[in-house]
């Protein structure tokens, strides 16, 4: 099956740099901002030798069709023009058209933070919040805060510290994470963070290793700058 | 702890997750993440009655509706078979009814229609705009509503030993008292989803699954295939606490509505369905009479169980499970009944069993020492059982009396002052309360691959799946352990069918069932390269194969050493490769996990506030094979106890049986604010070694267990108000509040 040509979609390939999958790569150029609207030619080449099913950077450059409006997303620093029905989600937008399927659906309610990206800056559910009111905006998710095998702090922390199980919520509680501790107005204390944290659920009940990481990212992402 | 961790120290010690960086970065795929060419969307349409029929679906403005493929229902859906549902055959399934059998209606949340359409916006579009009629019918909503209708049906798991009722009356003390608990939902973060591919007969699913290979049984009797036909992959899950143990309708109806319209479909469960049709702790009434004789010794137990249960599958929640073997009592009768409402099937979620049964036993017992006039600790010291009494067997290894002490110790339970009411800390009042924990150790059959390659790296399969409690890491550990590889060298593989055969990643026993079968595999793999080390073409061609040491990637004789992978160079060789299948745990002994719950509450009267601000657990769970994700996995297990103890109830509407909290807001979970400030876990760490040769006995359930009996123990020492029923809202506790009063 086509979708097997993803790679790394069947288990686990542990730090090893030497085949990462066209897939994560295609993440991290637009993550690093090299591949911007337009692939670079052996990109471009490489594409069309591999199976139809490889995520293509979708550029609606036609008109919209009737019932769609056009609308332009900076997404990790890679500006995507798409056409998109006015009922349509900036999370799945992100998911199903753009294949960013790093940001993750929890409830589409607004519930559980799952979803949880940067909108200029901002952090907000993305499941929420429809894709034609993004027109223009920069939009960061989990892929967008790591370059390669050069992660976030906040990234970083959260492995270091086993701050998850299972995985699921984990890029929402990152995205959260990193947006509290670039807020001012969110104290540094652990009770402060709790609260601040408390839109995102963990199930699994990592919250005490969660709150390690985050606290500890404070310190590196201080270091850094 | 350390990033490279080599050789024998792997096991026991620390290392981050292999998984780590994906789950960091977005990387790991999760079911849902997979979008095959040309993937349509399924979105279900649900019952809104909890009994009745289908007596009519208009369709015809969904139809009309962008993007629509097709629409399955009742009427316009294949033929196929029920699965025979049987764990042994490697087929279960929990709830036996196919999706769209019939037109009948045994709970809300059933599927009633599925819509697929070219975009999951035009799929829930279309799907809102399905009209269904219905002839409902009165519905039995609740436990006394089943009881009274149509009684109880017997369940299993019963046991007797002595005669309880006979030494209950004229006992010198004796309680007898009713636990009940509510419907818990697992909840698991990522929803339940499936996408599903056909090429001709043959089946792909990616599947949020605690277990690929009891789904592939599954689906190759429900479509009458071969399961060689059917792959089943669920790399990564975002977890499941029991709720993705079994497949439920939605992956019956995803992969038959691909078959239909010849195109991949992907199918999420929405989360208000996630408390329907996928499984739930049921609801629970235990009856619990105990009796001691003046020395507080127990002389009678009897606990008494009745769960709900579907009226199309009977599941018995075994909550009188632990109650036959953790104290000593001569005469015991466990019992287990069930009664049907119109509820979709319950399964087992995280402990089950136990979970509620614990909440009822240890509760139960605390009641009983202060009846009694013995501290609730001494209580359990006096009366803990030695050797299983019910199955009369030895315990293989059992530390529960170091375990109790040692958090007691640390808790600092003896400076307790045992007067209700009596320890304040300005506005609130501070109770300490505790409660035994215990889980059943099991191991069952398991295959493994291993492959020792030419270019250094290990390879390792298994058809089981790491629910994120960390099994890709410690296999990882107990390869590196074997063979002196670093852990950055070792791919590991799960979740997928077609690796060799594991296990379910439930009841605690997938550590316990595959590390042995991954280093048997191991061994095998070094035995085979030892062979072609000894061939006539190989470094060592006139030595005897067993006269070879492995070490550290070093295969050794009269001390000159080889690299393994020039051994496997200089043949032109891929690699060595092992194959095991190991057995399940033998019945020489009782093998269970113990453990003590320390806790305290602070409540504030005057806005009861209830909070739980400290937890001293001490667990016994044979040896621990990574410390960092065994913490986590019982740190995350006293949070779901403080779920459980505090806020978690599906609730349903007693008069049409509609859940009405069946949402991520209004069914409270713990979230970062609830997590106590203090939480320690002590790790007793004896290796089992009757049980397997790593000793570990597995981890992931018996955290849960004793919780909320530790809670509602603290806040009855802090207000003197006994709560019976789950979960301790806040409200329970605005009258009738005995510290209050005396206060």
């Amino acid at each position: 099956m086509s979708d097997h040509h993803k790679g790394d979609g069947s288990g686990v390939e542990t730090f090893d740099a030497r085949s990462p999958s066209r897939r994560r790569f295609l993440k991290s150029m637009g993550a690093s901002g090299l591949a911007a609207a337009t692939a670079p030619a052996w990109a471009q080449i490489a594409q069309a030798g591999q199976s139809q099913a490889e995520p293509v950077e979708p550029r609606d450059d036609g008109a919209p069709a009737e019932g769609e409006q056009q609308i332009r997303l900076t997404v990790n620093g890679v500006e995507h023009t798409l056409n998109v029905t006015p009922n349509a989600v900036l999370l799945d937008v992100l998911r199903d058209r753009l294949e960013l399927t790093g940001t993750k659906k929890g409830c589409d309610q607004g519930q559980c933070g799952a979803c949880t990206l940067l909108v200029n800056d901002t952090a907000i559910n993305s499941c929420l919040s429809l894709a034609v009111s993004h027109d223009g905006d920069e939009i960061t998710t989990i892929e967008g805060l790591s370059n390669g095998d050069d992660l976030h702090p906040v990234q970083a922390a959260f492995w270091e510290h086993d701050a998850y199980q299972c995985g699921y919520c984990t890029s929402g509680q990152i995205m959260s994470a990193v947006a509290i501790l670039n807020d001012d107005n969110i104290g540094s204390d652990d009770a402060s963070v709790r609260e601040a944290m408390s839109g995102n659920i963990c199930r699994c009940g990592a919250y005490k290793n969660i709150l390690a990481a985050v606290q500890d990212a404070r310190g590196r992402m201080k270091g850094a700058s | 702890m350390s990033d490279s961790i080599i050789g024998a120290g792997a096991i026991g010690s620390g290392p981050k997750r292999i998984d780590g960086q994906r789950k960091v970065t977005g990387a790991a795929p999760y079911a849902a993440d997979h979008h095959p060419d040309n993937v349509a969307y399924g979105y279900g349409v649900f019952s809104t009655i909890a009994s009745g029929t289908v007596a009519g679906l208009d369709l015809d403005a969904a139809r009309q509706s962008p993007g629509v493929i097709d629409i399955f229902h009742h009427e316009h859906f294949p033929e196929l078979h029920r699965s025979p549902s049987s764990m042994a055959q490697g087929n279960k399934v929990e709830e036996t009814r196919l999706p769209f059998e019939d037109n009948k209606v045994y709970y809300e949340g059933q599927f009633v229609a599925l819509v697929v359409a070219d975009t999951f916006e035009n799929a829930r579009a279309a799907a809102r705009k399905v009209g269904v009629n219905y002839k409902s019918d009165q519905a039995i909503a609740n436990l006394d509503q089943g009881v009274t209708a149509h009684g109880t049906q017997k369940g299993q798991g019963n046991h007797e030993r002595g005669d309880a009722a006979g030494n209950f009356d004229g006992a010198a003390h004796s309680i007898d008292v009713t636990y009940t608990t509510p419907v818990e939902t697992h909840n698991p973060m990522e929803m339940h989803a499936s996408v599903a591919s056909w090429e001709g007969d043959r089946l792909t699913i990616f599947e949020s699954s605690q277990g690929v290979v009891q789904q592939q049984g599954a689906l190759a009797k429900i479509f009458g295939i071969p399961p060689e036909h059917i792959r089943v992959e669920s790399p990564f899950i975002g977890s499941g606490f029991g709720a993705k143990l079994w497949m439920w309708p939605h992956a019956v109806a995803a992969s038959a509505a691909a078959r239909e319209i010849g195109r991949p479909v992907q199918l999420v469960v929405p989360r208000q369905q996630m408390f329907t049709t996928t499984g739930h702790r049921p609801e629970t009434c235990q009856r619990m009479r105990l009796a001691t004789d003046e020395n507080g010794k127990l002389v009678s137990l009897r606990h008494e169980s009745i769960n709900t249960t579907s009226f199309t599958d009977q599941y018995v929640e075994t909550c009188g499970s632990v109650t036959k073997s953790l104290y000593s009592c001569p005469n015991l009768t466990v019992s287990h009944e069930t009664t049907q409402v119109n509820r979709g099937t319950p399964t087992s979620m995280r402990a089950p069993g136990a979970a509620p049964g614990l909440f009822a036993l240890e509760s139960a017992i605390d009641e009983m020492a202060l009846e009694a006039g013995v501290d609730p600790l001494e209580f359990r010291m006096n009366n803990y059982a030695e050797r299983d009494e019910s199955l009369d067997l030895d315990f293989s290894s059992n530390h529960i009396r170091e375990a109790t002490e040692r958090a007691a110790e640390k808790f600092g339970w003896h400076d307790r002052n045992p007067d209700v009411g009596s320890m304040r800390d300005g506005h609130e009042i501070i109770g300490y309360g505790m409660a035994a924990c215990n889980w059943e150790a099991l191991k069952r059959e398991c295959e493994a691959r291993v492959s020792l390659r030419a270019d250094g790296t290990a390879y390792v399969t298994c058809a089981t799946q790491d629910i994120g409690t960390g099994t890709y890491t410690i296999i990882a550990q107990t390869v590196s352990d074997l063979t002196g590889l670093p852990i950055e060298k070792i791919t590991v593989r799960l979740g997928d069918t077609s690796y060799p055969k594991g296990p379910i990643s439930g009841g605690s026993w997938t550590t316990a069932t595959t590390l042995p079968a991954v280093a048997a595999a191991t061994r095998k793999a070094i035995e085979e390269l030892k062979g072609y080390a000894t061939s006539g073409k190989g470094d060592f061609a006139d030595a005897a194969s067993d006269s070879l040491t492995f070490e550290n990637g070093q295969l050794t004789h009269d001390g000159q050493s080889v690299d393994y992978v020039d051994v496997l160079k200089g043949q032109k060789l891929a690699s060595a490769d092992g194959h095991a299948h190991t057995q399940g745990a033998d019945s020489q002994y009782s093998y269970r996990s113990f453990g003590a719950h320390f806790v305290e509450v602070r409540w504030d009267p005057g806005i009861s506030n209830l909070r739980v601000s400290r937890v001293v657990s001490a667990i016994d769970v044979g040896r621990v094979i990574n410390s960092m994700t065994a913490r986590n996995q019982v740190e995350g297990a006293i949070v779901m106890g403080l779920g459980m103890a505090h806020f978690e109830a599906t609730e349903y509407d007693a008069r049409n049986g509609r859940p009405v909290n069946n949402n991520y807001a209004e069914y409270v979970v713990p979230v970062h604010a609830d997590q106590p400030p203090e939480v320690d876990v002590i790790l007793l760490d004896y290796p089992d070694l009757e049980f397997n040769e790593f000793g570990a006995r597995g981890i992931g359930e018996i955290g849960i267990t004793g919780m909320a009996a530790a809670v509602a123990n603290a806040v009855y020492h802090a207000t003197g108000k006994r709560i019976r029923d789950l979960p301790i809202f806040k409200e329970k506790l605005m009258e009738n509040i005995p510290a209050v009063q005396s206060a």
